[in-house]
């Protein structure tokens, strides 16, 4: 049992934010992070990936590489856009898509073993939780104005301290988004990463005991490749709720008067 | 609870790196692929209505040549049954020419046969009268005795007599 903690000892601390050589990070200053490093590497792979395929998308398909970057963007433009804010939410196709796709980079990256994924810390997720939090409501500003567009949190034809109840309610769950947007995606990455750590820390040690345990350790070993195809699934389907929360809230602070 | 408190730098590098995603992606995949799109689905729809075009066109043309086509076929019919109204009358015609010309000729190897005939008959009689004559004359001439000769004078004389009665 003592190996097991020392494992999940030692699992826990390198899922934790260290720097990229392995030390505490500094409470000031800059340092480059471990997730930091994955996230950059995700950043280079999306970019090339767009870029390089943007120009292999042609009027008559030729390439597979070109099939694939236009389903992924007619994917952003129809089922994550088109079906949330119609036509009109075809302007933000960049941004849905830039954090849809940089979502799923970054989630899909880290699970190729012995990386991280750049989702997988709360100093991502809040980020991009905060940038999806401004930019919803300066959208909604700009449609509105930013007294039209306060008006909305005011629920009409209710009795007035209600409605400042009600209004009230509106603002705190409006602030608790970010939150829950970046935790969603934090704790389902960093979950992840943790339960497939464990998994193998059991492969590991029955592996590495005597007898009957060398062979019960197929056991653990099946469960890890079912939990790779799990958190796989989850990779995109946390890309895909962080998406379409963003194409919701853009949608519901145009809607608003 | 450590792992929930976001760390400045990595704040720093994920909000740098979404903002230069969003820079160049914006610039340099979406519009294009989305540009493409468009294109593609415009170029498709133009297509199927071009082609839906070019049915119809096809079909009317069709028709009017279903149509051109019945109408030289009846043509054509009219004129093999003109030709035909001709050979017939032509043939007849031919026929009872040439039926007229063989009776024409054939009157006329008649008329030239009878002719002929005639000629010959004529000839013949000439021939005989003169052999006769001849014959007449030599057996006159050789066994004409005096008695004889008195005797056919004699005769003559009662048949010249006898004519005269008459």
């Amino acid at each position: 049992m003592d190996k097991i903690g020392e494992g999940v000892e030692h699992l826990l601390h390198e899922l934790s934010v260290l720097s990229i050589n392995g030390h505490e990070v500094p409470s000031s200053g800059f340092v480059l992070t471990n997730y930091g490093f994955f996230l950059i590497i995700a950043s280079l792979v999306t970019l090339t990936f767009f870029v390089l395929g943007a120009r292999r998308v042609k009027l008559r398909p030729d390439s597979r590489y070109g099939s694939l970057v236009e389903a992924g963007v007619e994917f952003v433009r129809d089922n994550l856009i088109g079906d949330i804010m119609g036509k009109a939410g075809q302007k933000y196709l960049t941004f849905v898509g830039t954090v849809f796709f940089f979502v799923l980079f970054n989630n899909l990256i880290g699970l190729i073993p012995g990386s991280k994924p750049g989702t997988g810390t709360m100093g991502t997720t809040v980020t991009w939780a905060l940038v999806v939090f401004v930019t919803y409501h300066a959208i909604g500003i700009k449609k509105h104005g930013f007294f039209g567009y306060l008006k909305h949190y005011w629920p009409k034809g209710v009795w007035a301290p209600l409605a400042a109840f009600v209004a009230l309610l509106e603002v705190i769950s409006d602030f608790i988004r970010p939150l829950t947007l970046s935790v969603r995606l934090f704790a389902n990455m960093y979950a992840g990463h943790i339960m497939l750590g464990i998994f193998s820390i059991f492969a590991a040690l029955m592996f590495e005991a005597s007898g009957v345990m060398k062979v019960v350790a197929i056991l653990p070993i099946a469960l890890q490749v079912a939990l790779y195809a799990l958190e796989l699934f989850v990779a995109v389907i946390q890309a895909y709720i962080f998406a379409v929360l963003t194409a919701v809230y853009i949608n519901g602070a145009l809607g608003s008067h | 609870m450590e792992a929930l408190i976001p760390k400045v730098p990595e704040v720093i590098v994920s909000l740098i790196s979404f903002l230069i995603l969003l820079v160049v992606l914006g610039k340099f995949a979406f519009p294009p692929v989305t540009k493409m799109l468009d294109e593609r689905a415009d170029k498709i729809r133009e297509s199927l209505e071009k082609a839906e075009d070019t049915r119809v066109e096809a079909e009317r043309l069709l028709e009017e040549y279903r149509v051109q086509m019945a109408e030289a076929r009846g043509e054509a019919a009219k004129v093999i049954e003109q030709g035909r109204t001709i050979a017939e009358s032509m043939k007849s015609e031919i026929v009872a020419k040439a039926k007229e010309e063989a009776e024409a000729e054939k009157v006329k190897a008649i008329e030239a046969i009878k002719s002929e005939r005639a000629a010959a008959m004529a000839e013949l009689q000439k021939q005989v009268a003169d052999l006769s004559v001849d014959v007449a004359g030599k057996i006159i001439g050789t066994s004409l005795k005096k008695e004889d000769h008195a005797a056919l004078i004699e005769r003559y004389v009662a048949e010249v007599g006898s004519l005269n009665e008459n």
